[in-house]
C-alpha cells in the first residue's frame, strides 16, 4: 500500500489479509518454500530436538541483543529461526531451552509449527512478550501513565502478576507455542510485559528481569544496551 | 491443525448448520459471529491452527466461557440446535491461504449447510434504493430454502452476480470452493463502511435469523424480538481513553 499524498483518502483494500494483498490476487500467489530451522553444518534441518526442563520463549520487537546477552551467557547456538535474527539457545548445566524471537508476525505461524518438537518435549514453558506500553488497554489507563512497566500473565497462578484482562492478548509465536501448549494439557505460563521502552535500556530491562528471576529462570542481574555508535543529533 | 475437546477425533456436522465469518471491512462478519457466540452461550469444542493464521493467545473473549483462552480460529458448537459458528480473530497469511481454505472445506464439507457472513463496502452499492443485503445461494441451497428466499416479503435481499465482492476478503472464493464440493452454501453479505460496526454485526444476525429462525434458533420474547449479549472482549472497542494530558 503506498503512502498517500496530501487530501488522499487511501482506503485499504482488505482487511483479510495481513500481508497487504489484494483480494483478487491471492489465489493467483504460488505456493512458498517451506521455512527451516537453520542448524550449522551440513545437516539438512531436521535435528532431533533437544528434551528441556525449560523452555523459556521471549518475543518482541529488537529483543535480540537482551535475549542473547542477558539471557543465553552460558549457552550454545542451537540453531537460527528464520525470522530475522531470532535464534534458539541451550544450556546443558540447567537444561534451559531460550528461544529469542524478533517479532515477525506474517511468519509466526509457520515458525510455531518448528518450535513445536521442542515445546512437546519440554517439561516447563514459559512465554514471555515485550510488547509496547501504547498497546495496553485499560479502563483505568490513566493509573499507568508512569509506570516503567506492566506485568501480565495469561493462565498464571503467580501472586505478585495480575491476570491480563480482555481485550488485550498476545500474537505472534509466543502465543502460538502457549495456544498449542494450553489445547494438549500441558503446563504452560505466558507473560506479557508492556514496556514504555523497545529496545529495552537498562532501565526498562529491570522489571523482565525481576519477573524471569521470580520464575526461576537463570539471567544476569543487569544488562547493558548497545552502544549506539553514532547519532543523528549530536557528535 | 484440528484440536477438539473432550477427547473427541472427528467432527460430526451432518446435522449442523455451519457460520463463517469471512474477514471483511469493519470486521462486521467476526462482530457478529461474537455477537451470536455470546447471546446464545455456544460451547467452544475445538480450534484451529495453520501458517495461514497468525497465532494469538489470552483471555477469554466470553463471560460464559471465563477459562477459555483466544486463539487464532475458534469453533463453537450449541449441541442442542446443530449449530457451529468459526470464529477468527486474526486476519490471514496470504501466501499460505489458499492451503488453510481447502482445508476448511474439507474439514467443513460434511456440514448439512454453510452460511458464509461478509461485509463489502459501502460505496460499491450503485443504486441507493436497493437492499443494503445481497447474497449468493449455491443451487442446492436455493432448492432447499426456496420458500424463504422466494418469500419476498419477508426477504428484500439482492441476488449477487458478480465476480467480486470488494471489502468481503475471501468469501466468495470460500464460497466457491464449498459450492464445488457440492455443500448447500449462502453468501450473505451487508454493504457498510469502516467505524463502529457493532450496529452492522447485531443487523447481520437479525437479518439471518429473519430468512430462517432455525438457523440461529434465537430464542424471541413473544414479541419477534430477542436480546443479544455483547462480549467483553468488546470494551474498548476503540482503544483507550484519550489521555488528559493532550488538553
Amino acid at each position: 500500500m503506498s503512502c498517500p499524498g496530501f487530501g488522499e483518502l487511501n482506503i485499504p483494500s482488505s482487511r483479510a489479509f495481513w500481508d497487504d494483498c489484494e483480494e483478487d490476487e491471492f489465489e493467483n500467489l504460488k505456493p512458498v518454500e517451506k521455512l527451516k530451522l537453520k542448524f550449522d553444518g551440513e545437516s539438512s534441518g531436521e535435528e532431533a530436538p533437544l528434551e528441556s526442563d525449560l523452555l523459556l520463549v521471549i518475543e518482541g520487537v529488537h529483543v535480540t541483543h537482551f535475549g542473547t546477552s542477558a539471557l543465553a551467557k552460558d549457552s550454545k547456538l542451537v540453531c537460527g529461526i528464520p525470522a530475522k535474527s531470532s535464534s534458539l539457545h541451550w544450556s546443558p548445566s540447567t537444561k534451559q531451552l531460550l528461544a529469542v524471537l524478533e517479532e515477525d508476525l506474517t511468519s509466526s505461524g509457520e515458525i510455531t509449527e518448528l518450535l513445536l518438537p521442542y515445546a512437546k518435549l519440554a517439561k516447563k514453558v514459559i512465554t514471555l512478550t515485550l510488547k509496547p506500553k501504547v498497546e495496553f488497554k485499560s479502563e483505568n489507563i490513566q493509573f499507568y501513565r508512569d509506570h516503567i512497566a506492566i506485568v501480565r500473565g495469561v493462565g498464571v497462578n503467580q501472586k505478585d502478576v495480575t491476570e491480563l484482562e480482555a481485550p488485550n492478548f498476545i500474537a505472534g509465536v509466543a502465543a502460538g507455542v502457549a495456544t498449542w501448549r494450553d489445547q494438549e494439557e500441558l503446563p504452560v505460563s505466558s507473560f506479557v510485559v508492556y514496556t514504555d521502552k523497545l529496545p529495552l535500556d537498562s532501565t526498562a530491562a529491570q522489571p523482565v528481569i525481576k519477573l524471569l528471576q521470580s520464575l526461576g529462570v537463570s539471567c544476569s542481574s543487569g544488562y547493558i544496551p548497545l552502544r549506539k555508535e553514532n547519532s543523528y543529533l549530536y557528535m | 491443525m484440528l484440536f477438539l475437546k473432550d477427547k473427541r477425533s472427528k467432527l460430526d456436522l451432518a446435522e449442523h448448520t455451519v457460520i463463517i465469518p469471512s474477514i471483511c471491512v469493519g470486521n462486521a462478519a467476526q462482530l457478529a459471529c461474537d455477537l451470536l457466540i455470546a447471546s446464545k452461550q455456544l460451547r467452544r469444542i475445538g480450534s484451529l491452527t495453520h501458517p495461514a493464521l497468525i497465532p494469538v493467545y489470552g483471555p477469554s473473549a466470553y463471560q460464559h466461557e471465563p477459562n477459555e483462552k483466544v486463539s487464532s480460529c475458534e469453533l463453537y458448537e450449541g449441541s442442542q440446535d446443530k449449530l457451529m459458528v468459526v470464529q477468527f480473530r486474526a486476519p490471514w497469511v496470504a501466501r499460505h491461504t489458499a492451503s488453510f481454505q481447502s482445508e476448511l472445506v474439507e474439514l467443513l464439507k460434511g456440514a448439512r449447510r454453510v452460511v458464509i457472513l461478509s461485509g463489502s463496502f459501502g460505496f460499491e452499492k450503485r443504486v441507493i434504493e436497493e437492499s443494503p443485503w445481497a447474497y449468493r445461494a449455491s443451487d442446492n441451497f436455493k432448492e432447499a430454502h426456496a420458500a424463504q428466499l422466494g418469500n419476498q416479503e419477508l426477504i428484500k435481499w439482492k441476488e449477487h452476480k458478480g465476480e467480486a465482492i470488494y471489502g468481503g476478503g475471501n468469501a466468495l472464493q470460500l464460497f466457491k470452493s464449498f459450492d464445488e464440493q457440492q455443500v448447500p452454501v449462502m453468501l450473505l453479505f451487508r454493504y457498510l463502511l469502516e467505524g463502529d460496526n457493532s450496529t452492522d454485526a447485531s443487523l447481520i444476525v437479525r437479518e439471518l435469523n429473519e430468512l430462517c429462525e432455525d438457523f440461529l434458533q434465537l430464542r424471541n420474547g413473544g414479541d419477534g424480538s430477542f436480546k443479544l449479549t455483547v462480549p467483553k472482549s468488546w470494551n474498548l472497542l476503540f482503544g483507550n481513553d484519550v489521555t488528559e494530558l493532550l488538553f
